[in-house]
């Protein structure tokens, strides 16, 4: 007889989270954010039902509860003995059965709920997602990588490939109710689908990814933006990511590439002199900025694995010594930070061997070069010089279709495959 | 029986009190000097120690909140930085649950309360008691010196792997701390066990006792059964961070997530640890303050050890996002749903126990009403977070955060203060001033929902837990919750005052203040030394017809007149 009911439920649920899908984003309410993927209605159904079951019990409860108080109230202190009934077991029964019935129905109506939450469709569109403390890496199937923003494919199922470089994270997107941990040493799996694009061109417009498992000093600020594109410019998006950095003519990467990728950085490394997990690439301890300690050599050094008891760079860099240039130690802390540390801070950070190439560097080491361009936050202050750069990358994007338009043709079925 | 006159409260102590100052001779003046308390084998002064314990790290505990809330109070940097952030918010976690919430009431109320109730002179084991209590404070020194020796930001849950690769100093000596509080806690419940066994009085069967000892009997058995779990858990930690074992490391072979399952082994049945014995507080304020017989007895004490049971087997409820099969996360949940029900059978028969009662309104019942608000929203929220699918969207958001407040907080804690207030006239003979601890009651009840309900929609909009910052969208519940917190601490701030107060100025407490039936209200307030010279003989302890009011005493009497037919009808009631 359950099972029947329970079907019975389970069909209403299901009908009314069908119907609730149609439209491609649920307003916000007081409860819940916007539902921003085709899984959130059935989620907040579920929600909204326990909530109207509970307000009901609730209510019963407290209504109950001071209505006895104030009807039953002792006057004085004496005992008004009126022997009432002790016990009861029709009535006991008739309250254990009605909540166990109830929450059996709840139990199913989650479990199926979590199935269809967590089985991806066959034709999902991988993304692999590699998590550390703190920043997270997005990579497409035809090489694009991101660091900054998740971008997805509206209407299609995306399921997410996920692992950990170091400790446990977890990928929390609100607008899609969905949440998975990240644990060193497995893969772990998501997926979602979402039909509420966002407007490429409005930066504005996308909504917010949480790592939600406790990582560590800067846990709370490994946030980045998820946006969905339609399949035009989702196609854009991605061609335009993998090859990003060879589109930035050499004389403008600095301040092109190097904003972008100090976003990975950003999180321990500020630009104002305020230390964070890391030291600040701004003036601290009055030896001026990062570029000026390193070629100075003034920049104080405490332990370290290749450490040899120097106390400053300039016990490490320059001819014979450790490192030959200050471009080969910043190379070289970026890829082994364990090997020299600065005076006051731990091995705390994780190598981007792999992740950043030598352009990547280069862009990175211009931006320290350049350190008075830019403002606090990390955008360059020359905006004539940014729409110039811009100019140019269009012109080399152009430049670059047009070779491959004959040749490559393969690689955009690659790219949507 | 029926021959003897209404006796005086102290005649069954054998300390008469004297012209109605209080009795001469009492458990706090039976000795003096500092070494006759830490080396009493008194199960009232035991229990006093651990009372003072537990308030001075509930006050350092509560401390840490207020830093934490404070840095919340509006987007960006307050006062603190992250790293300190996140140290505070570790420490207030393992202090309020390793230090506070778990040895509050079984320790503190219990060892005092426990064996009065029986009618005995102790506990089976004096001795052992003892050393419970010098573990404790050798586990809690371990913590202050974490702290001393540069903290520890773990999360009060250790979870590996970074709590074998943080590198802040105090991670070592807190799991060493645990480790021993967790012996404590084993003893206490083992000498529990054994004294509900073989020290019940003549007349006491099992289904006669206070509702209060089968909570702690159930909790005792949580006790002994889970903590050596956490032990050895701990311990594969600290072996882990100084040896590289490779036990929870996945970079040699280990695996992450079966801490997760050895912690939450322990630490979901220690949530029963926390509860239990709050729910039998509060059956017991129910029936006295309400001059009722308890409804539904046996209901109440079976729901007990069911809930010690399930709450062995639910554990994997915290770990629905940790990558744990698709097929176990089903198995807990459903099993999870199981514990609701005895849990709302108890809050069921506490209404039903206010039915047609004389219910006063003293400062005790009202935090035994505000426990049953609290616990009702505490218990209907956790039907979310058992729900597979929305446990996916609040799992690890302020809304877990706001669960768990109101059971530990919201239920244990304020089980814990009303019992504190039910037994505070009988532990020090002193009453409190009762408009002062009505309005004490209130700010801490306003202050607590303020606070707490707020993150609930903190939590459901999508803010996660442990983040030391927030978008611009979150600040609004922020602010409320920080506010809340305040007037909270205004409310305990109070309370700390007027209880201090009554110590030294509150009125001579009577035996009996509430008109308690159970044998603890016997005796003479303090208890002397012996508790009881003569085993009491015990009539059912949820029979008010029997209790009457007398002015010459200033409190309740028991007409044993009335006694002895009364206690065979109302006993064969269930």
């Amino acid at each position: 007889m359950t099972g029947l009911l329970l079907s019975g439920f389970d069909l209403v649920t299901s009908l009314l989270a069908t119907t609730a899908g149609a439209g491609a984003v649920t307003p916000a309410n007081f409860w819940m954010p916007e539902g921003a993927s085709i899984q959130a209605p059935r989620v907040d159904f579920a929600f909204d039902l326990i909530n109207w079951i509970n307000y009901v019990f609730f209510a019963l409860i407290v209504i109950v509860m001071v209505w006895f108080c104030i009807r039953y109230r002792q006057r004085g202190k004496n005992v008004e003995f009126a022997p009432g009934p002790i016990h009861n077991t029709t009535l006991e029964v008739t309250w254990t059965v009605i909540p166990t019935l109830i929450l059996i129905g709840i139990f199913f109506m989650g479990f199926t709920g979590y199935l269809d939450l967590y089985t991806p469709p066959k034709n999902s569109y991988d993304i692999k997602v590699t998590a550390q403390q703190w920043s997270w890496e997005f990579e497409y199937p035809n090489g694009a990588k991101s660091t900054d923003e998740l971008v997805v494919p509206a209407g299609r199922p995306v399921r997410l490939v996920m692992r950990s470089k170091d400790v446990l994270h977890s990928l929390f997107i609100p607008d899609f109710r969905v949440k998975q941990d990240l644990v060193p040493g497995r893969y772990t799996y998501l997926w979602f689908e979402s039909n509420a694009i966002n407007d490429p061109d409005d930066p504005s417009d996308f909504r917010w990814l949480f790592c939600t498992e406790y990582c560590g000093k800067s846990h709370w600020n490994m946030n980045v933006q998820v946006k969905v594109f339609d399949d035009e410019a989702f196609e854009t998006w991605t061609k335009d990511q993998a090859r990003w950095l060879d589109m930035i003519d050499d004389q403008d990467l600095y301040f092109m590439a190097g904003p972008k990728l100090y976003a990975r950085c950003v999180t321990c490394h500020s630009l104002d002199g305020s230390d964070g997990s890391g030291p600040s690439w701004g003036p601290r301890g009055g030896l001026g900025d990062l570029w000026a300690r390193v070629t100075n050599g003034t920049g104080k050094v405490d332990g370290g694995r290749k450490s040899d008891g120097g106390k400053t760079l300039a016990d490490y860099i320059g001819n014979g010594k450790l490192y030959g240039t200050a471009e080969d130690y910043i190379r070289n802390s970026i890829y082994d930070p364990g090997a020299l540390l600065v005076s006051g801070f731990g091995n705390q950070m994780p190598t981007f061997e792999g992740q950043l190439n030598d352009r990547a560097i280069d862009a990175l080491i211009g931006m320290m070069q350049h350190l008075d361009e830019f403002n606090a936050d990390g955008t360059f202050k020359d905006q004539e010089r940014v729409n110039a750069a811009l100019a140019r990358i269009e012109a080399n994007k152009a430049a670059a279709s047009q070779a491959s338009m004959g040749v490559t043709e393969p690689a955009e079925t690659e790219t949507s495959d | 029986m029926t021959t003897i006159d209404t006796p005086r409260a102290g005649d069954i102590a054998g300390n008469p009190p004297v012209g109605g100052t209080g009795p001469v001779d009492n458990y706090l003046t039976w000795t003096k000097g500092a070494l006759s308390w830490i080396f009493t084998l008194d199960h009232k002064r035991i229990g006093v120690m651990y009372l003072t314990g537990v308030l001075v790290s509930f006050l350092v505990g509560g401390l840490f909140a207020l830093i934490v809330r404070t840095e919340l109070i509006a987007p960006g940097k307050t006062f603190i930085e992250p790293e300190t952030y996140n140290m505070f918010f570790t420490l207030h976690g393992a202090v309020m649950v390793f230090l506070v919430i778990i040895p509050s009431i079984p320790a503190s109320l219990g060892n005092f309360v426990l064996p009065v109730m029986l009618g005995a002179k102790d506990v089976a084991f004096p001795r052992l008691n003892l050393f419970s209590f010098h573990l404790w404070m050798i586990g809690a020194l371990f913590t202050v010196l974490a702290l001393l020796l540069g903290g520890f930001d773990t999360g009060w849950t250790f979870y590996t792997p970074y709590s074998t690769k943080t590198d802040m100093g105090g991670v070592v000596p807190v799991l060493f701390g645990v480790f021993i509080l967790g012996f404590s806690s084993i003893f206490t419940g083992l000498n529990f066990i054994v004294t509900v066994h073989k020290m019940r009085p003549p007349g006491m069967t099992w289904f006669r006792m206070p509702l209060f000892l089968w909570a702690i009997y159930a909790t005792a058995l949580i006790q002994i059964l889970a903590t050596p779990v956490l032990a050895i858990t701990l311990m594969l930690v600290g072996l882990e961070r100084a040896f590289q074992i490779g036990i929870f490391d996945a970079a040699m072979g280990g695996d992450p997530v079966l801490f997760q399952h050895f912690f939450w082994f322990y630490s979901h049945p220690a949530v029963y640890i926390m509860i239990l014995p709050a729910m039998g507080i509060i059956s017991d304020l129910i029936a006295v303050h309400s001059h009722r017989h308890i409804f539904g007895y046996s209901f109440i004490a079976y729901s007990s050890v069911a809930i010690a049971i399930f709450s062995f087997l639910v554990w994997g409820h915290h770990m629905f996002t940790s990558g744990q099969s698709a097929l176990l996360n089903t198995i807990f949940s459903a099993i999870t749903f199981s514990v609701a029900v005895p849990s709302a059978i108890k809050v069921f028969n506490w209404l039903a126990t206010l039915y047609k009662g004389s219910i006063a309104l003293n400062t005790p019942m009202l935090y035994a009403l505000g426990f049953i608000f609290l616990f009702t929203i505490g218990g209907l929220t956790g039907i979310y977070l058992g729900t597979l699918n929305v446990d996916v969207h609040l799992h690890d958001t302020y809304f877990v955060v706001a669960h768990f407040h109101y059971v530990m907080m919201g239920s244990a804690l304020i089980g814990f203060i009303g019992g504190l207030h039910h037994w505070w006239p009988k532990m020090f003979g002193r009453m409190y001033n009762e408009t002062a601890g009505r309005i004490g009651f209130v700010l801490v009840f306003i202050g607590f929902n303020v606070t707490f309900f707020t993150q609930f929609m903190l939590g459901s909009q999508g803010m996660p837990r442990r983040y030391y910052d927030y978008k611009p969208e979150f600040e609004i519940y922020h602010l409320i919750s920080t506010i809340g917190s305040y007037i909270m601490a205004a409310g305990f701030f109070l309370t700390a005052i007027y209880l201090l107060h009554s110590l030294f100025r509150g009125a001579r407490a009577p035996a009996n203040p509430w008109g308690g039936r159970s044998l603890e209200w016997q005796c003479t307030s303090p208890p002397p030394h012996d508790n009881f010279k003569v085993t009491p003989s015990v009539g059912d302890c949820y029979d008010f017809s029997v209790v009457r009011w007398s002015e010459e005493e200033h409190g309740y009497v028991i007409d044993r007149s009335k006694e002895t037919d009364s206690s065979s009808g109302e006993g064969s009631g269930h």
